[in-house]
């Protein structure tokens, strides 16, 4: 397994948010992480990385165990995380902020950094005319695109992203999501947190459902797209019926779904 | 004619020596929020110690050297001690620690190198007259230096990576950790170029105003509009920013009281945070360094 978690607890100061998650990308497998507002799939996210301390559980990232590791520390061992919003460096350039997704890669050959900003050109060739350009000049979509690609610059085992699809045009998210397909082509591990569900449907190997801090439905998107649940999930804003907004805030009450889980 | 080319000349070499004070607060703000209000106190202590090196026999470059390498490690050690602990920084916390360090390096001054004020001697001393404006040699270190020192700093930040991660982390912290940067030691490195541009100002000033523990006071504040005019983000607004203050307190003094040198200061940090708080050079309230 690329990435291993297994009852994965985490929260912000007292307010627990995850309440035992598993979740598992094998090598070249692309996971989607679906779910409604609230339903603790960022806190996941910045849990993987690091940006936010593990209670319990456990991340074996490629065999290692990287549970409690800081995110610099994550981020040499391979595990690259595209933030929700982008979140690129504005007024640095196109190529200072490629550059810098090469940090932790400072020392290594400069024949990887370059294979790794040629192949993140490949994958984004619009990226290419701007590289000059400060990031912050870039569209919602190229900005996207960059934060992709300094996410690969790391030379990552393991990519991470956070919505990548908010805020975008349709066309723009179809193009987003045929280069993460590509680089699950490529053999990259990659697990991707959507509220979109289409887009994530369409590419995703495997589809986790998150609902209040636990994975309630598991399985392969042909087979979970027609489940009411999901349909009824994504349209109603909740899983449950007795649903209501804040989810994140009501730990206690999550409990019933566990019967959910497969 | 004369008069006006004289006061402009003296204006810009004091003007220089505030904006190296400045770059030093742009330097640790832009990277932590922090606003340190012990950077006037790095260039007085620079001072003090070159006055005091030179005065046991060493050579002045020696002791320049001496200097700005003591108080570069005193501003390290500050990070460590008062900067890193805290878990949750805010900008107001960082005005009272670096106030409580402040007034803790003044005493330990007074204690040191005790009340009075002294100069150390300039790199060359002397001067020349040039059409009627007076120069004196160690006005026209100070632009030299300074010059050379800010463009240094900008080639840093444009230029080099350790440059262009601490600019990463003055505009997405996040984003910065997540591509490896540590914070902890963006922070450090920010406090060693404060402190290492704060000594250089200090030794370069001490022979013209002259050094004594609590002339840092002045020059910290001064360091601060500066840096503010300039938007408090930018080394370049903080340069341009300096070197104007400099220059419109020797006109002050010069054509209108001496008395109202210092307030000038005041008048235009007033004016710049109501009228235009993003400085008077910035477009944006952006991060940029």
């Amino acid at each position: 397994m690329s990435l291993e978690v297994r009852g994965l607890h985490a929260g912000y100061g007292r307010l627990a948010v995850l309440h035992g998650i598993d979740l598992t990308a094998g090598e070249g497998e692309l996971v989607a992480v679906i779910g409604a507002n609230g339903a603790g799939k960022s806190t996941l996210l910045r849990a993987l990385s690091g940006l936010l301390p593990v209670t319990s559980g456990t991340v074996h990232l490629a065999g290692t165990d990287v549970t409690g590791y800081g995110p610099e520390k994550l981020a040499r061992t391979g595990l690259a995380h595209v933030p929700e919003n982008r979140l690129v460096f504005p007024s640095l350039s196109v190529a200072d902020n490629l550059v810098l997704g090469g940090y932790t890669r400072r020392r290594g050959p400069a024949s990887a950094r370059k294979e790794a900003r040629d192949r993140a050109m490949a994958l984004f060739p619009r990226l290419e005319p701007r590289l000059e350009q400060a990031a912050g000049t870039l569209s919602g979509g190229e900005q996207q695109m960059l934060a992709i690609a300094r996410g690969l610059m790391a030379q990552p085992r393991v990519l991470v992203l956070d919505e990548p699809s908010v805020g975008l045009a349709p066309r723009l998210v179809g193009e987003i999501f045929s280069a993460l397909g590509k680089l699950r082509d490529d053999g990259l591990t990659l697990v991707v947190v959507e509220q979109n569900a289409r887009a994530a449907f369409a590419v995703a190997d495997r589809v986790s459902v998150m609902d209040r801090g636990r994975v309630v439905l598991e399985g392969d998107p042909a087979a979970l797209s027609t489940d009411p649940r999901v349909s009824g999930g994504f349209l109603g804003g909740g899983f449950a019926a007795d649903a209501d907004a804040t989810t994140e805030a009501a730990p206690a009450t999550g409990a019933t779904r566990a019967a959910d889980r497969r | 004619m004369t008069d006006l080319l004289q006061l402009l000349f003296a204006g810009l070499s004091q003007g220089a020596v505030y904006a190296l004070v400045a770059i030093g607060f742009v330097a640790i703000f832009t990277v932590s929020g922090v606003i340190n209000l012990a950077q006037g106190e790095f260039a007085a202590l620079a001072g003090l110690v070159a006055i005091s090196a030179v005065g046991s026999g060493l050579p002045l470059l020696a002791a320049v050297v001496l200097a700005v390498v003591s108080v570069a490690l005193v501003a390290v050690i500050m990070e460590r001690l008062v900067i890193f602990p805290v878990k949750r920084m805010t900008t107001l916390v960082s005005l009272i620690l670096t106030l409580g360090v402040s007034t803790g390096l003044k005493a330990l001054m007074l204690l040191v190198y005790g009340p009075n004020a002294e100069g150390l001697t300039p790199l060359t001393p002397g001067g020349f007259s040039l059409g009627g404006v007076s120069i004196r040699y160690q006005e026209l270190w100070i632009l030299l230096i300074a010059g050379v020192v800010s463009l240094a700093v900008y080639w840093f930040y444009e230029r080099t990576l350790a440059g262009k991660s601490l600019r990463a982390c003055a505009e997405q912290p996040v984003a910065a950790r997540l591509v490896g940067i540590s914070l902890t030691k963006a922070s450090l490195l920010s406090f060693l170029i404060a402190g290492t541009v704060g000594a250089i100002a200090g030794v370069l000033a001490s022979p013209i105003y002259f050094t004594s523990w609590e002339s840092g006071l002045t020059l910290g504040l001064k360091g601060f509009v500066a840096a503010t005019l300039g938007g408090l983000i930018s080394v370049r607004g903080a340069v341009l920013g300096g070197l104007l203050l400099g220059v419109l307190e020797t006109l002050t003094a010069g054509y209108i009281s001496t008395g109202l040198r210092d307030a000038v200061a005041f008048l235009l940090l007033i004016i710049v945070l109501v009228a235009r708080p993003a400085g008077i050079f910035g477009r944006t309230a952006e991060a940029r360094v």
